[in-house]
């Protein structure tokens, strides 16, 4: 079981249209895939149409689990299910800081799924927590939408700065470019740019798209309802990279 | 079409004719999809072993697929292959998975269509207020083959959706309320009755409901009556040449039937027994080569691969040319087993074993057949010790040829009267018998094809490429009977001494009074 997560500290980088579409993607080429949204805006679950979360008691990692595993809605597309927002998820962190190495429980309640599941993807909520430290730390990738742009460009840094210091898993940390415009002339310089500077840069680039900001008016996945769009494609590939980073070939 | 009709999950419901699902949409947010028809083609063995083994396999469309079966469903596909031409064995198939599922229900036994039907479905969503489906149902209707009219069978499947399982109970709820019901025949079941092709359990050994008490002529004529008619349901699979097991069953109950004549005497009239024994024997007879040839066919993968590459071209003529001669051989037995005289027989002994036709008494007729088949039993396998004495490494062939024979009847002899054998003693008593004479049979194999191979080679009189073959073949099996006759003597040890020397003599050997009692 591989444990994906969509993080970014900046909103509107194309974040949760990341989770979901990676999600469907990895269904489609028949991975059991669960997506959890762990943001309180329940941006993902909305895009399924699935309402928000019961609520549920967390003792303990075990009881956390037991709790999220109620909580599983079977998607319109078979293979792929959601546990949906919960605003009592902003609970989390208090649950956590009150356990024993409370920067690595998140990772045994994923655990818990690992009979059910091939791929787990985490819609996080776009904050630096105690939750997203445990994220990090359970997560065999860490996908960090980038608009290549200045300000972009300076978050980004400041995550990598803060990984190092924290001492997090740096090499989790893989950065794409995300709502790319080709004509843009200060998009084609911060593209060629960065990836020196940072060479976990997934080759992957997700273009800006109308069909993407579609999402909202049809209720579900890109791929879902623009199969060969060139978005859809490259939600695609990037699955098909981020597949072959974590399983390489012998 | 697999993942339609799969059951494996959510709740079948057979439904009666005047439900309306569609009724549903006046109280639910329906979604019906089109319905889509398709006309798939059941297949399985005389034997019905993939019924039996488990499984359904279906075509449509040019792909075959193998499901698991549920009762009379059809469960989650196995694997699919696709083809245009139609396949016979599990060898024809080509993918590994369809060979490995095959490989073990099909045996050496062919395929033939059992049933034809169509299926009509219809898929539908149940939706809540924000268009999310939380329920899925596939309506089916199912009629006989490829443009039936008639609907033999209404379902409806409800498949919730994980989450959702409140609102699959509520549909259920509302479709028993008018009358579905969760138990009954699935469509494989409804179809195979209605085309009057129902599976049935095929075996050699069937059970004849007999007791120690069951008078004898009583239980002999039933043992003759049901082999009998296992000999006659195996004569279209021989007329039709599906494959050769039908030959094969077909000669082991005329041969068993034989058998238990000559051993358990004196119950019909000696002269109507020797008639009927006469009859038995022509009938084997005109199959004998048809046999021969079959099992050297069936060798053949083998028998090539015992040799060196170099030698195998060499012998690959000579199985072209049993296959030739094959050829022709089933057009010969099947034209002695079509014609009148021919049936004429069967029928003769139909009649002389049916309950109805009245015997002149004879002396074994009624007394019970517990004692007199024991004694029967008892007397083989002090035979096989006798003959068994005298084995040794020099022993000529015919010997242990005739303890082959003697093996033989005796191994029938325990499995017709199987029923009055104690079961465990039985068991134990049947398993040395059985390893035996598997070796007694690899060394009369080994004989017996030494010599069909010269004789092909003296028939023949090939260049020196073939005798270069036969002769490599035949020392390999020259060698392979040596080896055995080792393993014979192992087993005869096994067999005539110890545990199961014990066991024969305490089931099978009566005490005077009963044996004298028996006897009167």
């Amino acid at each position: 079981m591989k444990i994906i997560s969509s993080y970014s500290i900046k909103g509107g980088v194309g974040k949760t249209a990341l989770a979901v579409n990676l999600a469907f993607a990895f269904r489609e080429a028949g991975h059991r895939t669960l997506l959890i949204d762990l943001d309180p805006q329940g941006a993902a679950s909305f895009y399924f149409r699935v309402g928000s979360a019961e609520k549920f008691k967390m003792r303990d990692a075990r009881s956390m689990a037991e709790g999220l595993r109620r909580n599983i809605r079977e998607s319109d597309f078979p293979g792929l299910d959601i546990i949906p927002s919960n605003l009592g998820y902003r609970h989390f962190d208090i649950l956590l800081d009150g356990m024993a190495k409370s920067r690595k429980q998140f990772r045994k309640v994923l655990e818990e799924f690992r009979p059910d599941y091939d791929v787990i993807i985490l819609d996080c909520p776009p904050n630096i927590t105690l939750l997203s430290e445990n994220v990090f730390r359970a997560s065999d990738a860490i996908l960090v939408p980038v608009v290549p742009t200045v300000l972009s460009r300076r978050t980004f840094e400041q995550l990598t700065c803060f990984f190092k210091d924290e001492e997090l898993p740096c090499k989790a940390l893989r950065p794409f470019f995300s709502m790319v415009q080709k004509r843009n002339k200060m998009h084609r310089e911060i593209m060629g740019e960065l990836p020196e500077s940072y060479p976990g840069f997934l080759t992957t680039v997700i273009p800006f798209s109308a069909d993407v900001e579609k999402m909202g008016l049809h209720r579900m996945p890109l791929l879902a309802y623009s199969h060969a769009c060139e978005a859809a494609r490259a939600y695609r590939a990037l699955c098909d990279e981020i597949f072959s980073t974590l399983n390489p070939q012998p | 079409m697999g993942s339609l009709l799969k059951i494996n999950e959510g709740i079948r419901l057979v439904l009666p004719n005047d439900l309306k699902v569609s009724s549903l949409q006046e109280e639910r947010h329906v979604v019906f999809h089109e319905q889509e028809s398709r006309t798939l083609a059941f297949w399985d063995t005389f034997e019905w072993g993939l019924w039996f083994g488990g499984y359904v396999l279906y075509s449509y469309g040019g792909v075959y697929h193998l499901c698991s079966r549920e009762e009379g469903w059809l469960g989650a596909v196995i694997c699919e292959e696709e083809t245009g031409d139609r396949r016979r064995f599990w060898g024809d198939f080509e993918t590994v998975s369809m060979r490995t599922a095959l490989e073990r229900t099909l045996g050496l036994r062919s395929l033939a269509m059992v049933v034809e039907g169509t299926f009509h479905l219809r898929l539908g969503e149940l939706r809540n207020e924000a268009e999310k489906i939380v329920c899925r149902l596939e309506l089916s209707s199912v009629s006989a083959g490829r443009e039936g009219e008639e609907k033999l069978l209404r379902t409806c499947q409800v498949l919730p959706l994980r989450g959702y399982e409140a609102e699959a109970a509520r549909v259920v709820e509302y479709l028993t309320q008018r009358g579905a019901k969760s138990s009954g025949d699935g469509p494989v079941d409804v179809l195979l009755r209605h085309a009057n092709n129902e599976p049935q359990k095929y075996t050699l050994r069937p059970s004849f409901g007999l007791t120690k008490e069951t008078p004898a002529r009583e239980a002999i004529g039933r043992i003759v009556r049901t082999m009998l008619e296992i000999a006659v349901s195996n004569i279209p699979g021989i007329l039709n040449d599906l494959d050769t097991e039908f030959l094969h069953d077909y000669r082991i109950c005329i041969r068993k039937i034989r058998s238990v004549l000559s051993l358990v005497k004196d119950v019909y009239p000696a002269e109507g027994t020797g008639r009927m024994r006469k009859i038995l024997g022509d009938l084997a007879r005109q199959t004998n080569r048809l046999r021969d040839l079959d099992v050297y066919l069936l060798a053949r993968d083998e028998y090539l691969g015992l040799l060196p590459p170099e030698l195998r071209p060499a012998l690959e003529g000579m199985f072209e040319d049993f296959s030739a001669e094959r050829d022709i051989e089933v057009q010969d037995t099947t034209l002695k087993i079509r014609a009148h005289s021919n049936r004429k027989l069967l029928r003769k002994m139909a009649v002389y074993f049916s309950e109805e036709t009245a015997h002149k008494p004879s002396s074994s007729a009624d007394i019970p057949v517990g004692p007199l088949v024991f004694r029967c039993i008892y007397k083989r396998y002090r035979k096989i010790r006798e003959i068994a004495a005298g084995i040794g490494t020099e022993t000529p062939d015919e010997v242990v040829h005739q303890l082959r024979i003697e093996c033989k009847k005796l191994r029938y002899l325990m499995e017709f009267f199987s029923e009055l054998i104690p079961g465990e003693e039985g068991a134990q008593m049947l398993k040395m018998l059985r390893r035996l004479q598997g070796r007694l049979g690899d060394f009369n194999d080994a004989s017996v094809q030494q010599k069909s191979l010269l004789d092909y080679w003296e028939h023949k009189k090939s260049g020196p490429d073939v005798a270069m073959g036969v002769g490599g073949l035949v020392s390999i099996l020259y060698h392979r009977q040596q080896q055995t006759r080792g393993l014979i003597k192992q087993s005869l040890g096994e067999f005539c001494g110890g545990s199961t020397a014990a066991a024969f003599k305490n089931t099978f050997k009566l005490s005077d009074s009963v044996s004298a009692k028996s006897a009167q």
